[in-house]
């Protein structure tokens, strides 16, 4: 028995020691490297996906990260870290407070909508975007047997009493699922402080359609792929600027096509930490246009429906800063703002 | 013949050597990940999804769901042994395991746990071989109302979970259902006695709060109680028989938990914590002797352990069947499932019957598995008591920081668990039921939320919540395990 314990204690100790010294590992490797022409980390390159396991930020940090490891894009190893909590903020003052060019996270638009409504101090004005990989669209869906067939038959309704319908998404009000639908009623027309929003986690929103608690499922569109071919539910309207390919998602009308000029996207991308050198950023740039340009993460895309939607790190602090002045603008108007 | 062809099919694949070897890694994986506290099925199955990328999708399906209900079996384990739950499914196996390996019967506490595990994980997985595409329907048909009207039910319970005051119970009830309220409220976006901590933005861990209530209060008690004689220098863990009583005793349980986990585990968010819950409480409800129940109970432990299995299979039930992920864990099955190039949804039945058919045989072989390697392990794995106690105690400790780390990789957690371990502790000598407030926390958020999602779509109208005959019986059901105990004590005191 002694020996037993002996044994477990001995693990402990190797699994301490090896916590131990991988601390010490990433906050080293910080004052070297400035300046130089040609950075190269020097350390581990850690992913920060600021969110639990199995999620959107999760996937895409593992997805890449695997990829940078495998088809020997990146010398160096790549690990991918939760910090969970805060819908982002835990994450990102870890990388603000460690400020490593090592620690680059997973980001969408949530870096946005958390700081406008005031529940984090840091946004992405502390951060340096490195690139942007991939695009999402929201969809709008509601049951198989609903009244309405397109977008503007169902805003029709809304105009006329906005409070007649209700609107449900996994997000909580003012951030994705909410703003999404938000900003297309807004251009058709309708009242958005009226609009009811209910926020129901668990993919609860999908059944709630189903059985009649909520009229309009606010969500992306690969989740509505198999129940609409199942029958079960139709899509009136989606968020991008054309239509998808894919076999049922070609079939998906955008808002656009209906006459009401507004898009909504819901990129994906990473970011390090403030105070990053020219050489570093460009370094990552590259090396995740060479994960965006890859066969493997092509196949990734296709799986998981996500679009291709590369930018530089210029474009993207361009992109991001466009999108939080259209943002802060509408949350305002819905008083949400901070 | 569309059923049977594919039933035959899903055999084959669970079967092949292929199919074999990965539901035994699954299922051992799951075992070990379950008795770690904190550690869970969620990091191990998110961990495994890189892994599993290029493998035939059945086999990386089969495996990952031998974690999943592996762990649950595989979690009872520490619940019993040192009132440290393994994972949010089995804090309810504490409530009757921990006394019995207290009084020196853990072997045969946790063969109770294996093999009411094992019944409740087989007749379940029965159930949803010829039951999965009909109950796709129930699995949609409670929306915000009837989850209010059942989280009323469990709520009902309180005053049952505690063998003292009524009164003490209610506080507790308060203060759980208070601390369910902490974090970002989703239906309006604002943050709720966070004190602008980023950390308490998401609100608490269910099981940081459940780690600290029972295993830090414990091992508190212990330090500072040096003179008492529980936890170990027990040297006996008793014989792993059961007897002829032991087996009458459980078949009871065992039986109703198997359905009534398997229904609650079918409707998505309600899962294995909750069936576990509802499980202990109803039959503690329906026992001749109530009051033996959290004193080290057969039907105790064995209804928990049931239920949770059962849930476990349930929740695969609206994941196969329409592609609608029920908890934390089927959700990432679910993103494994989109990695491998399978789309799972109403249709994957007849589009990939071998994933579909090939799950559900490969948890008949998997819950067989489980058995034939937790039985015979339990003489060892019970040793742990025989370790002398300061060391078992800084195990403990050492233990349950390491799992609430993991959960969300946070040192933030840890004190929160101290501070929980404390107020535990507090409670314990002061006699307030730690178990009122864990039930309320678990049941109070849902709770909330779909009262507040309902009045939302109803306008403000409260008749919203009673106008369908499911929450009606539900409150009905309610309503009769209020009164039916009160008419019972009274017959027995005029009986007396």
């Amino acid at each position: 028995m002694k020996k037993l314990f002996f044994f477990i204690s001995i693990i402990f100790v190797v699994v301490l020691a090896a916590c131990g010294s991988s601390e010490n590992g990433e906050s080293s490797g910080d004052s070297e490297g400035e300046g130089n022409e040609d950075w190269k980390p020097e350390n581990n390159v850690e992913i920060v996906a600021p969110a639990g396991a199995g999620g959107g930020w999760d996937t895409t940090a593992r997805s890449v990260g695997k990829i940078l490891e495998e088809e020997d894009i990146m010398d160096k190893s790549v690990g991918v870290v939760n910090k969970e909590g805060g819908g982002g903020a835990v994450g990102w003052s870890y990388i603000n407070s460690t400020n490593n060019p090592h620690n680059i996270f997973v980001s969408s638009p949530p870096l946005i909508f958390i700081p406008l409504n005031g529940q984090s101090e840091l946004s992405y004005e502390d951060f340096t975007p490195l690139a942007n990989m991939i695009a999402d669209y929201g969809a709008f869906a509601v049951d198989a047997d609903a009244k309405w067939n397109d977008l503007n038959e169902l805003f029709e309704d809304m105009k006329k009493d906005p409070s007649s319908v209700t609107v449900v998404g996994t997000s909580s009000p003012g951030s994705m699922d909410h703003m999404q639908f938000v900003s297309i009623a807004k251009k058709a027309g309708v009242d958005i402080k009226k609009i009811k929003y209910v926020s129901a986690q668990d993919a609860g929103g999908m059944t709630q359609i189903m059985n009649g608690s909520a009229d309009v499922y606010s969500t992306g569109v690969a989740e509505t792929v198999e129940q609409v071919k199942a029958g079960e539910v139709k899509v009136l309207g989606i968020t991008a600027e054309e239509r998808l390919d894919g076999e049922v998602l070609s079939e998906y009308p955008t808002a656009k096509e209906q006459g009401i000029d507004a898009t909504f996207v819901n990129w994906r991308g990473f970011f390090g930490p403030g105070d990053m050198t020219d050489a570093q950023v460009s370094f990552y740039e590259e090396k995740l246009k060479e994960v965006s340009e890859s066969d493997a993460f092509a196949d990734i895309r296709d799986n998981y429906g996500w679009n291709e939607m590369y930018m530089n790190s210029e474009e993207y602090t361009e992109f991001i800063k466009k999108q939080t002045e259209e943002l802060g603008t509408l949350l305002e108007e819905l008083d949400m703002g901070q | 013949m569309g059923a049977m062809e594919g039933i035959a099919q899903g055999f084959q694949v669970a079967f092949s050597l292929q199919g074999i070897l990965f539901v035994l890694i699954g299922v051992i994986a799951g075992t070990l990940i379950g008795m770690m506290p904190g550690l869970g099925p969620i990091s191990a199955i998110a961990i495994m999804i890189p892994v599993t990328y290029g493998m035939e999708a059945s086999v990386a399906l089969i495996m990952m769901a031998g974690v999943y209900y592996g762990a649950v079996f595989g979690g009872s384990t520490s619940s019993i042994l040192l009132n440290a739950p393994g994972i949010s499914g089995t804090v309810a196996s504490s409530f009757d395991g921990y006394p019995m390996a207290q009084r020196g019967e853990a072997g045969k506490a946790l063969a109770i746990a294996a093999i009411s595990s094992f019944v409740g994980g087989t007749v379940s997985v029965v159930l949803l071989m010829l039951f999965a595409p009909m109950l796709s329907q129930v699995a949609v048909s409670f929306g915000p109302a009837q989850y209010f009207a059942l989280m009323f039910l469990g709520l009902t319970a309180i005053s049952s979970l505690s063998d003292g005051s009524t009164t003490k119970a209610l506080i507790t009830a308060t203060i759980g259902f208070m601390t369910a309220t902490i974090g970002l409220d989703s239906q309006t976006g604002t943050s709720r006695f966070t004190f602008n901590n980023p950390n308490l933005m998401e609100g608490i861990d269910f099981l940081v709060i459940a780690l600290g209530l029972f295993a830090i209060a414990e091992v508190c008690f212990l330090i500072i109680k040096r003179k008492d004689t529980s936890l170990s220098d027990q040297g006996d863990i008793g014989s792993l028989r059961l007897s002829k009583e032991d087996f009458k005793e459980m078949r009871g349980p065992m039986t109703r938990q198997s359905f009534l986990g398997f229904l609650l585990g079918v409707l998505p968010g309600a899962g294995a914590t909750i069936a576990s819950f509802i499980g202990y409480i109803s039959e503690k409800r329906i026992a001749k002797n109530p009051e033996k129940f959290g004193k080290g109970s057969i039907k105790g432990l064995a209804a928990p352990e049931t239920a949770n299995n059962a849930a476990t299979s349930g929740a695969f039930v609206p994941l196969l069947s329409l592609g609608i992920p029920g908890s934390g864990t089927t959700a990432v099955m679910l993103g494994a499932l989109l990695v491998l190039g399978i789309q799972p949804g109403p249709l994957l039945v007849q589009e990939s019957p071998d994933v579909f058919w090939g799950i559900i045989a490969s948890m008949y072989i998997g819950n067989i598995f489980l058995l034939i390697l937790n039985l015979p392990l339990i003489p060892y794995i019970a040793k742990i008591l025989k370790i002398s106690r300061p060391l078992l105690i800084s195990l403990v400790i050492i233990f349950s920081l390491i799992g609430v780390y993991s959960i969300s990789f946070n040192t933030f957690d840890l004190y929160v668990l101290l501070f929980f371990g404390v107020v535990g502790y507090f409670m314990r000598i002061l006699n307030f039921p730690a178990a009122p407030f864990i039930l309320a926390f678990i049941l109070g958020g849902m709770m909330e939320q779909s009262l507040r999602q309902a009045l939302t779509a109803s306008g403000g109208n409260v008749m919203a919540l009673i106008s369908d005959p499911v929450s009606i019986s539900l409150y009905v059901v309610s309503a009769l395990s209020f009164i039916v105990p009160l008419i019972r004590t009274r017959k027995n005191k005029s009986a007396a």
